[in-house]
């Protein structure tokens, strides 16, 4: 069970409003939040998982106000982010990596002083998690030598790690070649199969639509649209926004 | 007037700091990285200065040579270390600027250069009148200072905002690649600021030399540590943030010395002043980034 | 005379590679670059000179909260840390530093500039430790506690913690870590094992001085634990060993100690900054590509 609630959130940087009274809601779906460049889709999905606490407005998650909460306190209750560019832990190997978001339950805890963490259960994990992303192979190799494909794989597996009820997706598919973002689309189908909420920030449009069942469109801070993807490839709004980009 | 007097011993105090502030800003504004050897910069220009001074007989050479020779030194720096750690990560040029400090302070200590001992740097007033007010007054060697300071930062001032070299460290100090990218020879770019923020440190060393007659090896460490508290609270890479913190800094350093004398001495104010701002106002109090 | 210099030496070395490691852990560990971590000598020195001075505590006890008291204070010194990254981490620390010497060095309560002296030596069990090499051997336990708590620690979920904050905050914090806290940790464990070994310190010396905990000094422990490899085990052990004796080694080092020091540090910036034995440093890569094939050329020989 996920229910995401976004009331009025408008947010300030200095003088520029980058978020303008944005609200919508969503639950148990594959939900993509797509506008031109500088929309304020990522410093949303920053709100939301609480690296920026919203000069007005709240978030709700499953009743429970989240909004004022840090980003190691959102990924407790459920929600887990991916970064717009890769953040892999570039000293750490790819199993490392998941290691850390395995870890996710016992760092608020003295016990993580003295709690070893490399475990046959936990490797064990990290094991099933890899091979769901395919990356199983790759278990031992420094995570920093991968190529952007993978590491953007990795970043959705360390997610995985932590057992979210919720993955916010930063642009997943970018960089990718069209072969890797169908593999990656096939992946994002499986896990809302496996009851996964999904919310993903995407610039490349065929991607956004072949997947979302419903699309939340942002321009300059604003919704400007939501509904189906039929409904959004036809809103003249939609279009003009993206072509007074070009 | 006592108030005033204090005040102004507090403009003349504020006028080394700027000056060694300054340089260090300009440096920091491209280079990114803490420049801890402006210290030794310092304490070089200091003793250039005294042995030009002691040879030539004649302050304003003698600060030329200093300034030319510290403004040289810094360019050395410069093209042997930084130079290859512009793309390291942040950590690496830093300690190498440690390193380079310490080295430095070492060798300075040693008997073929300054040795352990203090040299008088018998300058005076360099001629220049003192100033004599109702409300307060300047000795010779304040107004000496004052009139360099005044005539440095006028200078510098007009340079980076009249000059293309000027534009050029803005660029620099915004956007590495792209200022690169625009045809900015930053090599060149960054070698010319070095200079220059280095010659102002050489200055400062000088003035402090003459205006205390004392030039010593570790005479810049204390100076170059309250140039960086002073960038910090003038918000990183802000010559007109630096300036008006040099201000603060020695009018809250002169005020708290003469009227409550002290638990702790006057220069762990500045310390902990830079430890609370880092705390509460990490952007420096114009609130910078 | 000449083995009482040398067994000097070794009780020195061994209790800068306690120091090292300390340090290790704030900064290697959890990459807080520290430049102010003699404060923590300092502060562990004093209590444990003060207790036994003032006081009359025993050994075990003053020596006990030395590390107590310095892990509080570190953890509570560590507090600007937060806000600060890189080079204003770094004044940050050096602004401790100065304060704390400071602090020593102008109220009575800790001798002023004179310091404290007649520090007894350590008694434990019924025996006096009088330096020489009894003392060796309590260094030397006390270095290998520090190891053995370092590489403990690399081993749970607060050492990988650690790692993360170290590569990047913002990807450790959406993991569950709260950078914060950690490196609050980190603060408070290498201050605390820094305090034990300032207790070792004062015993040995039987005397302490503000000036022998300046900033210069806080420069020659990270000095080691870089020039050795940061962020590894025996990084720091041999950055301790080198730095403390290659200038005993070479006499005409021994009076450009410093310079010794500061060239070595921006030598390997230069080029191999990753330390002498660090991960991917040129010295371990050939170590570790002996290793691998040494049984293979073994094998073959033996064919």
């Amino acid at each position: 069970m996920s229910q995401l609630e976004i009331r009025s959130i408008s947010h300030w940087f200095g003088g520029l409003q980058a978020l303008k009274d944005v609200t919508f809601d969503t639950s148990d779906e594959i939900l993509g939040l797509i506008g031109p460049n500088g929309a304020g889709k990522t410093t949303l999905f920053n709100v939301i998982s609480g690296f920026i606490i919203p000069t007005s407005g709240e978030v709700h998650f499953n009743g429970k106000a989240i909004h004022r909460l840090r980003a190691d306190q959102t990924v407790r209750l459920g929600l887990a982010r991916t970064f717009q560019i890769v953040k892999p832990f570039a000293t750490l190997t790819v199993e490392e990596n998941v290691l850390v978001g395995l870890g996710m339950p016992y760092y608020p805890k003295p016990a993580a002083l003295v709690q070893i963490y490399r475990t046959p259960v936990n490797l064990e994990k990290v094991e099933q998690i890899l091979s769901k992303v395919h990356l199983l192979d790759y278990r031992f190799a420094q995570a920093a030598k991968l190529p952007i494909g993978l590491q953007r794989r990795l970043e959705i597996a360390r997610a995985l790690a932590t057992q979210p009820k919720v993955l916010l997706l930063d642009e997943p598919a970018a960089g990718l070649v069209a072969q890797e973002a169908e593999e990656l689309a096939t992946l994002i189908r499986n896990l809302f199969a496996e009851g996964m909420h999904i919310i993903l920030i995407e610039h490349n449009m065929r991607f956004a639509m072949n997947l979302c069942q419903r699309i939340v469109v942002l321009a300059q801070g604003e919704i400007i649209a939501q509904g189906s993807p039929a409904d959004i490839q036809n809103d003249a709004k939609v279009i003009n926004a993206y072509l007074g980009q070009e | 007037m006592l108030v005033l007097q204090n005040l102004s011993n507090a403009l003349i105090l504020a006028c080394t700091y700027i000056l060694m502030a300054a340089g260090l800003t300009m440096v920091y504004g491209v280079l990114k990285v803490l420049h801890i050897a402006h210290a030794s910069v310092y304490t070089v220009g200091a003793f250039v200065g005294v042995l030009a001074f002691s040879r030539v007989g004649n302050f304003w050479v003698a600060l030329a040579i200093a300034m030319l020779v510290s403004g040289v030194f810094g360019v050395l720096i410069y093209r042997s270390t930084y130079f290859y750690l512009l793309n390291s990560p942040r950590t690496v040029p830093l300690i190498a600027s440690v390193g380079m400090f310490v080295m430095f302070t070492d060798l300075l200590q040693k008997p073929f250069l300054m040795g352990a001992y203090q040299r008088a740097f018998p300058a005076g007033g360099a001629g220049l009148p003192a100033i004599k007010t109702a409300l307060f007054s300047f000795t010779p060697k304040q107004v000496l200072i004052l009139l360099v300071a005044i005539i440095l930062l006028a200078i510098v001032y007009l340079i980076l905002t009249r000059t293309k070299l000027g534009l050029s460290w803005q660029a620099a100090s915004m956007d590495r690649e792209m200022a690169s990218a625009v045809g900015i020879n930053l090599n060149q770019s960054i070698a010319a600021n070095f200079f220059l923020g280095s010659a102002l440190a050489g200055a400062a060393g000088v003035l402090v030399g003459v205006y205390n007659n004392s030039v010593f090896a570790t005479m810049g460490d204390l100076p170059s540590y309250k140039a960086f508290i002073i960038i910090v609270l003038g918000g990183m890479g802000s010559l007109p943030g630096a300036i008006l913190a040099s201000l603060i800094l020695a009018i809250v350093e002169n005020f708290l010395v003469a009227s409550i004398g002290y638990v702790l001495p006057r220069d762990s104010i500045a310390f902990l002043v830079l430890i609370l701002m880092l705390m509460f106002r990490p952007n420096g109090l114009l609130g910078r980034e | 005379m000449a083995s009482g210099y040398l067994l000097t030496i070794l009780i020195f070395t061994t209790m800068y590679i306690s120091l090292a490691l300390s340090l290790n852990i704030l900064t290697g560990y959890a990459g807080q670059v520290s430049l102010g971590h003699a404060a923590f000598l300092g502060i562990g020195a004093y209590t444990s000179a003060v207790l036994s001075v003032r006081y009359e505590a025993p050994f075990w006890l003053a020596f006990l909260v030395a590390i107590i008291l310095t892990g509080l204070i570190g953890t509570f010194l560590g507090l600007p840390s937060l806000r600060v990254r890189h080079d204003f981490l770094v004044l940050a620390t050096m602004g401790i530093n100065f304060v704390v010497v400071s602090v020593f060095k102008y109220v009575d309560f800790f001798g002023g500039a004179m310091g404290l002296v007649n520090i007894p030596a350590p008694t434990l069990f019924g025996i006096t430790f009088r330096g020489g090499i009894p003392y060796l051997l309590l260094t030397t336990a006390y270095a290998l506690f520090t190891l053995l708590i370092c590489w403990y620690i690399s081993k749970t979920w607060s050492g990988l913690a650690f790692q993360t904050i170290r590569n990047d905050e913002d990807a450790s914090a959406s993991l569950g870590v709260n950078p914060a806290r950690y490196k609050i940790y980190a603060f408070g464990i290498s201050a605390a094992l820094a305090g034990g070994v300032g207790s070792l310190y004062a015993h040995f010396l039987g005397s302490v001085f503000p000036d022998n905990f300046v900033f210069v000094e806080s420069i020659g422990m990270l000095s080691m634990v870089i020039f050795g490899g940061i962020g590894t085990l025996r990084g720091p052990i041999i950055g301790a060993i080198l730095l403390r004796l290659i200038p005993e080694l070479l006499r005409f080092i021994q009076d450009y100690r410093f310079t010794f020091y500061g060239a070595s540090l921006v030598l390997m910036m230069l080029f191999q900054p990753m330390g002498l034995l660090g991960n991917e440093s040129w010295v371990w890569r050939q170590i570790t590509r002996w290793l691998r094939t040494a049984p293979q050329s073994r094998k073959e020989a033996t064919q």
